[in-house]
């Protein structure tokens, strides 16, 4: 299994210390979905849409790198909604992990 | 195999009798595994994680389970109906998602049984039960194509 390098396709956010609230300060997560020879990329293309309600185009841009890279980093959220995604991935057999942001 | 109409409320197929006759063992068959623990992260040493990964995989084993519940309805006679010399298999969106999602998992853990392989040509040398798991593989592969090709087809086409 790869290892997990510095995701680069989420940026930063940029937050004022003076208006940060609980929620920025709660923790947040990378949901990577990762390499597999088995799943089609039609059907990983396919879930993306599903699961994310993506058009077409960023979910193939996403299996793609997951298909050439090893991984995909699919979205930044905090704990409770990058583990919902996690389980609805993970239904669909794709290999989805979540993984500190920070 | 192929899409006879498609509108907002569902699919038809056409599919040969060795096809429906196929497609039915493969969905009474499901799970054709137990289910196998998996993993929620690879980085996360938090203890929460541990808690996180148990809920998970209890999650997925029910789901499996009402997936095979819903496995032998997509299969009755008001959905596959013999017609003529071919069988059509009529479906909504959600039985659409439940088929996808049966046949891709047994095509998935047919893989896992099989070693988890890089390469997905049969070697020479398989036993008798890798077989069984390389045809199982082969076969929902082939239905998983064609119920997404036919459709995702269409909707890549009209996009361009």
């Amino acid at each position: 299994m790869p290892s997990i390098a510095e995701p680069h396709t989420v940026p930063t956010p940029t937050i004022e210390n003076a208006t940060r609230s609980d929620d920025a300060l709660a923790p947040t997560y990378y949901v990577v979905c990762w390499n597999d020879p088995v799943n089609f990329m039609d059907y990983v293309t396919h879930v993306f849409m599903k699961v994310f309600g993506w058009p077409r185009q960023k979910a193939v841009k996403h299996m793609r790198e997951v298909h050439e890279q090893g991984k995909s980093v699919l979205v930044r959220e905090g704990a409770e909604k990058a583990e919902f995604y996690v389980h609805q991935l993970q239904g669909y057999k794709l290999q989805a992990t979540m993984e500190p942001a920070e | 195999m192929r899409l006879l109409t498609h509108s907002k409320s569902g699919w038809r197929y056409q599919l040969s009798r060795v096809e429906a006759q196929a497609l039915r063992s493969l969905m009474k068959l499901f799970p054709t595994t137990a289910h196998v623990a998996v993993r929620i992260t690879q980085t996360d040493t938090d203890p929460k994680a541990a808690e996180r990964e148990k809920l998970l995989n209890e999650s997925l084993a029910e789901h499996r389970e009402e997936l095979r519940r819903k496995a032998l309805h997509l299969m009755s006679g008001d959905r596959l109906r013999l017609q003529h010399d071919r069988y059509v298999l009529g479906i909504g969106l959600e039985d659409r998602e439940i088929l996808l999602q049966i046949l891709n998992d047994i095509r998935v853990e047919s893989w896992r049984a099989l070693g988890q392989p890089d390469d997905l040509d049969p070697p020479a040398n398989l036993s008798q039960d890798e077989q069984v798991h390389h045809n199982r593989m082969s076969l929902a592969g082939y239905f998983e194509c064609n119920f997404l090709n036919l459709e995702e087809g269409r909707e890549a086409a009209a996009e361009d």
